[in-house]
């Protein structure tokens, strides 16, 4: 037992001398995890801005949007972070309130969001609409509208919690535009043919993978992987009729960044081809300036918006939690 | 020398244990209290007045009582038949069982629904359609996480049975049914509690099964609540009091459980066990074979499940991609030094309560150590982690988040240490206490002479304690740093990548470094002949 013991002293004391070095110019920029892991954009930017910075580029991974907004909460303006990138339209305002970014500074006229982009703090980096995924082999006849989804009730349903995911906030943000004042009746229709409500993306997309619905909440964009990674044309998204609700994520730097100048040149990159060409088949998603290249055909045959959807960010943060408790109300009863 | 120096000198002999205590109780304690900090009690009434609030509450309550109660029924008669019977693959069975609590949730509820689902293969083969989604399908994941688990504890009260008395049962005829009413009831009742309370733990704080498969907010947790509190609304007053009731409600059921139930006293025991093979008919034969049978399908099903992909061409690419073992390399370095502390605070813990047994004023304080030491499990683990980057935050800040992580999972293991060393330990305390105190062995040389004793106590804590690191990415995940990514973290950014056949290949990787590990750690710490128990 004693040789245990001093054996297992030899081993943390020997773990703990891995721990890093931190080199002199180093800009932190705080994301979730999926957008610096191996196959996400993280990697690519990270050697494309290096190349023009002499600097390095450092991400700190966090599990979610949600965790983003946290740390930055908890750490205020004593935060390590330069750059904070990977909240969306609908965390903005929620972030902008806490009081710690700073205006970009950088110029956004040449964003093809549809209505432009004027917002002085926040930039936009990737861009993607909501929608309801299905498998043509299985839905011969999918939904047209939203409301086709809320009304039919052969179709099986999975989405995302409002309460623990963007893209749950994002499917009550879009029932609220479309059906004003009548969602909660829409959300007890659909509440009657649900499978269930998970706690993020992944175990919902994962859950319809293994064929548990007909329907599951994601991007527009999502069928691009399996297309272009699977070979799999089966995934498609459903048309909607009123008009998809856009999602834009976004990034901002910090009003105490430990590197202001390197934070600015990253905010200003964010738009330049060295960051927006590795969106597509990084994050899946779409860019939001014109790229050099031409965008792979997968990604024009995407299903296009008839009409774009959002509703301001400041009326989102107002009423997001009446909302919720609306939505609530109506899935408990 | 005079009764207060030897006094004195037992209570400096303690110090080790006693800082140990005290450094884990710190831990819980700074990281709730940064919490509490926030409160305003005006406020903790308007929480009161929800509605919802206590819907959650009777909901989680119901649902961790049951799965708690069927985990546990399910698991008696297992127990019964893996003790009495030898059969081939009963040690690989036993193996999987030590994994199953550490299979990522989300991996967990995939082999569920794989085998349970609409598309399932029971639909598929037999076109059963279960209504997997609200109560059902919450409590079959549970039983799937637990009922290995009450195996496997159940299992330990049953080598506490002296062979006296397998002896006699066999000389005298005893069937089955009247060994089990007569001899082990009175040896798993008493551990039943702890079982008990133990899993509904788990169970009423459970997250992602619970929503997954709850099928909408009707099912959900309290952690539900605190996660938006915290994470979205930063609402730390009542993420603060969310905590403190789930502690408040957990407390309550403990204690009533236990008040209901004798002392945990074991009993004197003897020390090898031989095998005395009872009287077999086929009635008992006939009812092992259909109780196995079952809960091979019931359990081993998702299990094939989740190792399915291993035939695939993917499996090949991952097991020879360098980013795999990087990540099981990160594990480990987390892993094995969280096992250590959480070993050395569970010796800790049972030296002190050891200690404290037979004094007359000190009865109560073992049970109060244990509770304690159980409390980390009522703790949200997002309110420890947050609370203990709140507080390390004003000592300079976290660095890196290696040794926080390293220390919140060697705390969280904490309990299951407790559960798989304390019976053994108190059981040799009650026995040699005052032959040792005679003969005036203590320390290192009482550890000399238990050790042959107590190692595979100690081999399955420090197993328990390295599968549960090695399985964590709740705590990691909040540290975000780029260069410790696990093979759970691993595994969820390959999920949020789409890459679902990938994430399920590093699932089977994880799987088998748990169960090579607890392996090696049975084999080695426990010694040779108890691999299987």
């Amino acid at each position: 037992m004693k040789k245990m013991f001093i054996l297992a002293t030899v081993v943390t004391s020997a773990l703990s001398i891995f721990s890093m070095p931190s080199l002199a110019q180093t800009l932190n920029v705080y994301t979730y995890d999926s957008f610096v892991s191996k196959w996400g954009p993280g990697p690519d930017v990270k050697a494309n801005f290096e190349k023009q910075c002499d600097c390095t580029l450092n991400f700190v991974s966090l599990d979610s949007s949600f965790g983003i907004l946290s740390r930055v909460q908890l750490e205020g303006n004593n935060s390590n972070a330069d750059v904070i990138l990977g909240l969306d339209l609908n965390l903005m305002k929620k972030t902008e309130n806490i009081g710690v970014l700073a205006k970009s500074e950088v110029d956004t006229s040449k964003v093809t969001i549809p209505g432009g982009w004027k917002d002085p703090i926040f930039v936009p980096f990737d861009q993607s609409y909501f929608a309801f995924i299905y498998n043509s082999d299985n839905l011969k006849r999918p939904p047209t509208s939203l409301k086709d989804v809320v009304d039919n009730q052969r179709l099986r349903v999975i989405y995302e919690d409002p309460r623990t995911n963007t893209l749950g906030l994002g499917l009550l943000l879009w029932m609220k535009s479309v059906y004003g004042d009548k969602a909660l009746d829409a959300w007890s229709k659909l509440a009657q043919h649900t499978v269930t409500v998970s706690k993020n993306w992944s175990d919902a997309y994962g859950l319809f993978l293994k064929g548990e619905s007909d329907l599951v909440f994601s991007y527009t964009t999502s069928p691009v992987y399996h297309i272009m990674e699977e070979g799999v044309i089966k995934y498609k998204a459903a048309p909607a009729n009123e008009g998809y609700y856009s999602q834009v994520e976004v990034a901002a730097m910090m009003k105490k960044a430990p590197h202001p100048k390197l934070a600015k040149e990253f905010m200003a990159f964010l738009l330049r081809p060295g960051f927006q060409s590795t969106i597509l088949t990084g994050n899946w998603m779409l860019p939001v300036t014109k790229l050099l290249t031409p965008i792979p055909k997968a990604f024009r045959e995407i299903e296009r918006p008839t009409k774009v959807l959002t509703l301001s960010a400041t009326e989102v943060d107002k009423n997001r939690t009446v909302w919720v408790n609306e939505w609530l109300e109506a899935t408990t009863r | 020398m005079s009764n207060r120096l030897i006094r004195v000198k037992t209570l400096l002999r303690l110090t080790p244990a006693f800082l140990g205590v005290l450094l884990f109780t710190m831990i819980e304690a700074v990281s709730l209290f940064s919490f509490l900090r926030f409160s305003h009690l005006s406020d903790w009434i308007v929480y009161l007045n929800d509605m919802y609030l206590w819907r959650i509450i009777r909901f989680s309550l119901w649902q961790a009582s049951l799965s708690s109660f069927l985990s546990i029924v399910v698991a008696l008669p297992v127990v019964s038949c893996l003790t009495h019977r030898q059969f081939k693959g009963r040690d690989v069975l036993l193996q999987l069982f030590s994994v199953s609590m550490v299979v990522p949730t989300v991996v967990g509820i995939l082999g569920v629904v794989v085998v349970y689902g609409r598309a399932g293969w029971l639909n598929a083969w037999f076109g059963i359609d279960v209504p997997l989604y609200g109560i059902l399908g919450i409590l079959l994941a549970h039983i799937f996480f637990n009922m290995p688990l009450a195996v496997r504890l159940l299992l330990q009260s049953y080598s506490l049975v002296p062979s006296g008395q397998w002896r006699l049962a066999s000389q005298l005829g005893f069937s089955r049914r009247v060994v089990f009413c007569l001899i082990e009831w009175s040896y798993i009742k008493k551990a039943l509690p702890g079982v008990f309370v133990l899993i509904f733990m788990l169970c009423f704080s459970s997250f992602s099964v619970v929503l997954t498969l709850g099928g909408g907010p009707k099912s959900s947790t309290l952690e539900v609540l605190i996660y938006e509190a915290l994470r979205f609304d930063f609402n730390f007053d009542r993420a603060g009091f969310l905590s403190l009731l789930q502690i408040f409600i957990c407390t309550f059921i403990a204690i009533s459980v236990y008040k209901f139930s004798s002392a945990n006293r074991q009993d004197v025991s003897l020390l090898g066990r031989h095998e005395y093979s009872l009287k077999d008919t086929i009635t008992t034969r006939v009812f092992d074979f259909l109780i196995m049978t079952c809960v091979l399908l019931f359990f081993i099903l998702p299990f094939i499940a989740i190792f399915n992909p291993i035939f695939s061409l993917a499996f090949l690419h991952t097991l020879v991609a360098k980013a795999t073992w990087q990540a099981a390399w990160v594990s480990l370095e987390i892993a094995m030094p969280a096992a250590v502390l959480s070993l050395l605070f569970g010796v800790s813990f049972s030296v002190l309560a050891c200690s404290a047994m037979e004094r007359v004023h000190l009865a109560s304080l073992p049970s109060k150590l244990e509770h304690l030491g159980g409390m980390i499990l009522m703790v949200p683990g997002l309110v420890l982690a947050t609370g203990l980057f709140l507080e390390l935050r004003s000592f300079g800040g976290v660095q890196s988040g290696y040794w926080v992580v390293v220390w919140v999972n060697s705390v969280m293991a904490l309990p299951f240490v407790l559960r798989a060393l304390m019976p053994v330990l108190y059981q040799q305390e009650k026995r040699f206490r005052h032959v040792y105190l005679s003969l005036g062995i203590h320390s290192i040389d009482r550890l000399k002479i238990e050790w042959p004793l107590i190692r595979k106590s100690v081999s399955q804590a420090f197993g328990y304690a390295l599968l549960l690191s090695l399985g964590d990415m709740g705590v990691i995940a909040l540290f975000g740093d780029q260069d410790l990514v696990s093979l759970p973290l691993y595994l969820f950014q390959l999920i949020g990548s789409y890459r679902l056949q990938e994430s399920s290949c590093i699932a089977v990787i994880l799987i088998s470094l748990c169960l090579l590990l607890f392996y090696l750690s049975t084999r080695f710490i426990g010694g040779k002949f108890d691999v299987g128990n």
